[in-house]
């Protein structure tokens, strides 16, 4: 039984940890923009594919790969979904989010087309190849790396936000953008950072779970509805809610498969969703604000 | 005793205090005359094309999958992501029960009809608890969870391959009659619901509707119940879209989640919603062919279509009339009577 406890609160810091980095993203494009960015899945995909391909058919090295595949993130989120969608259909909501999913398809089937699962794509980034043992729980290292980078992600993150004049102005115009705009702030250049931004915690977690997680084109999907379950429970766009939200799905998730069965995780952090919702309309944080 | 009155457009006969119309204005019944004539003669046109008939019932499918989606989109003033979900219920619910149980047909559809308004009752709170966006969200995610469900209760649904073997709604000797009279059943379907949710739409419960997409909050202090309109255009357009469900498991005899209910199935029905017109009822009739046919002239280009197919989506969007899509296109021409337009409320 005790075991049993051991695993569940490891696991809820390091899947709740993870979780931090796949939804931080998400969260701080709803909270600066006002927007749900359907398309978010897109950035495991490219993290994954675009890294893929100038390492097996440029043949570069890995870290020069990693800088062009950011460089080719940057370029698609503030080109193809913040000029080419965002900008175009935000009083279109319902065509906004429609063409924001039909990119991440586009995205996954072109990968899928080109490396398909049997092509066996897989990323080298793992740091220390062993297992870790606590009290009888094994964890492995990778794992563990890729917590802490979530840890240490979202730290600098809500840092910066708090403690940097960029930051004011973004929390600002999270918070009232007519205010925000009153006051001489380019809203343009905001949303422009806001985009860069919202890419690195995905990417830097695409990397880190690639060696135990597994890549696949359409992982997007389950990726983005995680983001999504962790950002309605929150309170859409605050990262406080964001982080509570994170940890306590890793908790259900840790709990229903050590206690349970682990396929009825998805099901059950839905439920605990729904009935949170029922109590609290906006989620845990209700604030309509990034922090 | 009957009463007849003529008036510059239209027929009206009395009896009592019961009132009925025939329109008589050719602009008002002309097109939609022209555009059912042309879907009845399909079959025969195309009669030796079984593959093309198949395309076309698909397409009536889609169109009534759309336009109740449509009326809901009006009626709810929020976008469901996730329309597909109760094409699950309802097919699966057909599915299970004919192959486990052997019921026939109509007793499916009984039971369809009813699981679908139980488990659209029970969701249909999600409608004045979630706000605008909120709701997209998690009806986006209500199908996925279903998906999950049938791969996680695999030996029930059999996810990976699907339910097969169901029996036929009709079945005669020869297979082309088969493909006819599925098209017309499909074609029955479809117009039905056109029907349906055309008079609700410019009935009294319409003007309500209007309003409640307008703004919710004047509609409600204009004496309409919000909430119990909310509802009913959750509910009910819900079971429509399971009756979809019911027959395809009836037609096609196969019925696999991991078919209808992903995110590229419901971008399908939303493509045809928004390249149609925005929730234009009408719109999703030629929305439903356009895409039907180019899903399946794409298929020709081998797996390089999966990616293609999106593109050419996108591109509707963006090159047909902003926001209007074909219906768009038409209006242009033709400036009509007010009709109800979509409004997605943040709040």
């Amino acid at each position: 039984m005790s075991n049993i406890l051991l695993q569940i609160i490891i696991y809820t810091v390091i899947w709740g940890s993870i979780y931090l980095l796949i939804s931080l993203g998400f969260s701080l494009i709803c909270g600066v923009l006002r927007i749900f960015h359907l398309g978010y899945g897109v950035v495991f995909v490219l993290a994954a594919y675009v890294t893929w391909f100038f390492m097996e058919d440029v043949h570069l090295g890995f870290w020069p790969s990693i800088l062009l595949m950011f460089l080719v993130q940057c370029a698609f989120a503030l080109f193809i979904f913040y000029k080419g969608v965002f900008q175009r259909y935000l009083e279109e909501e319902e065509v906004l989010l429609t063409v924001s999913i039909l990119i991440f398809l586009a995205v996954a089937h072109l990968a899928n087309y080109l490396y398909p699962v049997t092509a066996g794509v897989s990323i080298p980034s793992t740091i220390i190849d062993n297992v870790l043992s606590i009290g009888g729980v094994t964890i492995a290292y990778q794992m563990i790396f890729a917590a802490l980078a979530g840890i240490l992600v979202t730290a600098i993150y809500v840092l910066w936000f708090m403690k940097t004049r960029i930051g004011l102005i973004i929390r600002a115009i999270s918070q009232n953008l007519p205010a925000a705009l009153l006051m001489g702030t380019n809203v343009n250049r905001m949303y422009y950072l806001a985009m860069i931004l919202s890419v690195i915690p995905p990417t830097i977690c695409m990397i880190m779970i690639a060696p135990f997680w597994g890549v696949d084109p359409f992982m997007g999907a389950s990726l983005l509805m995680t983001a999504m379950l962790i950002s309605i429970l929150g309170g859409l766009g605050n990262l406080k809610g964001s982080i509570v939200a994170s940890y306590l799905i890793g908790f259900i998730h840790a709990s229903v498969s050590f206690i349970f069965v682990s396929r009825f995780m998805g099901l059950a952090a839905l439920i605990v969703t729904l009935v949170v919702m029922i109590y609290r309309r906006g989620g845990i944080f209700a604030g309509e604000t990034l922090w | 005793m009957v009463n007849f009155e003529l008036r510059r457009d239209r027929i009206v006969a009395r009896f009592r205090d019961k009132k009925t119309e025939w329109v008589i204005e050719p602009r008002y019944w002309r097109n939609p005359t022209i555009g059912i004539s042309i879907l009845l003669v399909l079959p025969i046109i195309f009669y030796s094309y079984p593959h093309l008939l198949t395309m076309f019932t698909t397409a009536n499918l889609y169109a009534a999958i759309a336009i109740p989606l449509a009326l809901q989109m009006l009626g709810t003033g929020r976008v469901n992501f996730g329309p597909q979900l109760y094409l699950g219920i309802g097919g699966y619910t057909a599915a299970l029960l004919n192959l486990h149980f052997g019921w026939s047909p109509a007793m499916t559809l009984a039971a369809t009809i009813t699981v679908c308004t139980v488990i659209s009752l029970m969701l249909s709170p999600t409608t004045l608890i979630a706000k605008g966006l909120y709701f997209s969200l998690i009806t986006l995610i209500l199908p996925l969870t279903f998906l999950d469900v049938t791969y996680i209760w695999g030996d029930l649904f059999r996810g990976e391959v699907g339910l097969v073997g169901m029996s036929p709604l009709l079945s005669f000797a020869k297979v082309t009659w088969n493909y006819i009279a599925y098209y017309y059943l499909s074609l029955f379907l479809m117009l039905t619901y056109l029907l349906f949710c055309d008079r609700t739409v410019r009935s009294r419960i319409g003007i309500s509707m209007a309003a409640v997409n307008e703004n919710e909050n004047v509609a409600r202090m204009m004496g309409v119940r919000v909430d119990a309109y909310k509802i009913f255009f959750y509910v009910a357009p819900s079971i429509l879209t399971g009756i979809v469900g019911w027959f395809i498991v009836h037609t096609f005899r196969t019925f696999a989640g991991v078919t209808y209910l992903p995110l590229d199935f419901m971008t399908k029905i939303l493509i045809i919603v928004i390249v149609g017109g925005r929730a234009f009822l009408y719109g999703a009739i030629p929305g439903a062919y356009l895409i039907s046919i180019l899903e399946d002239s794409l298929r020709g280009l081998g797996p390089v279509n999966y990616f293609v197919f999106p593109l050419i989506l996108i591109g509707l969007i963006v090159f047909l009339p902003r926001g209007e899509g074909l219906w768009g296109l038409y209006k242009k021409k033709r400036p009509r009577d007010y009709f109800p337009k979509l409004h997605v409320r943040r709040e």
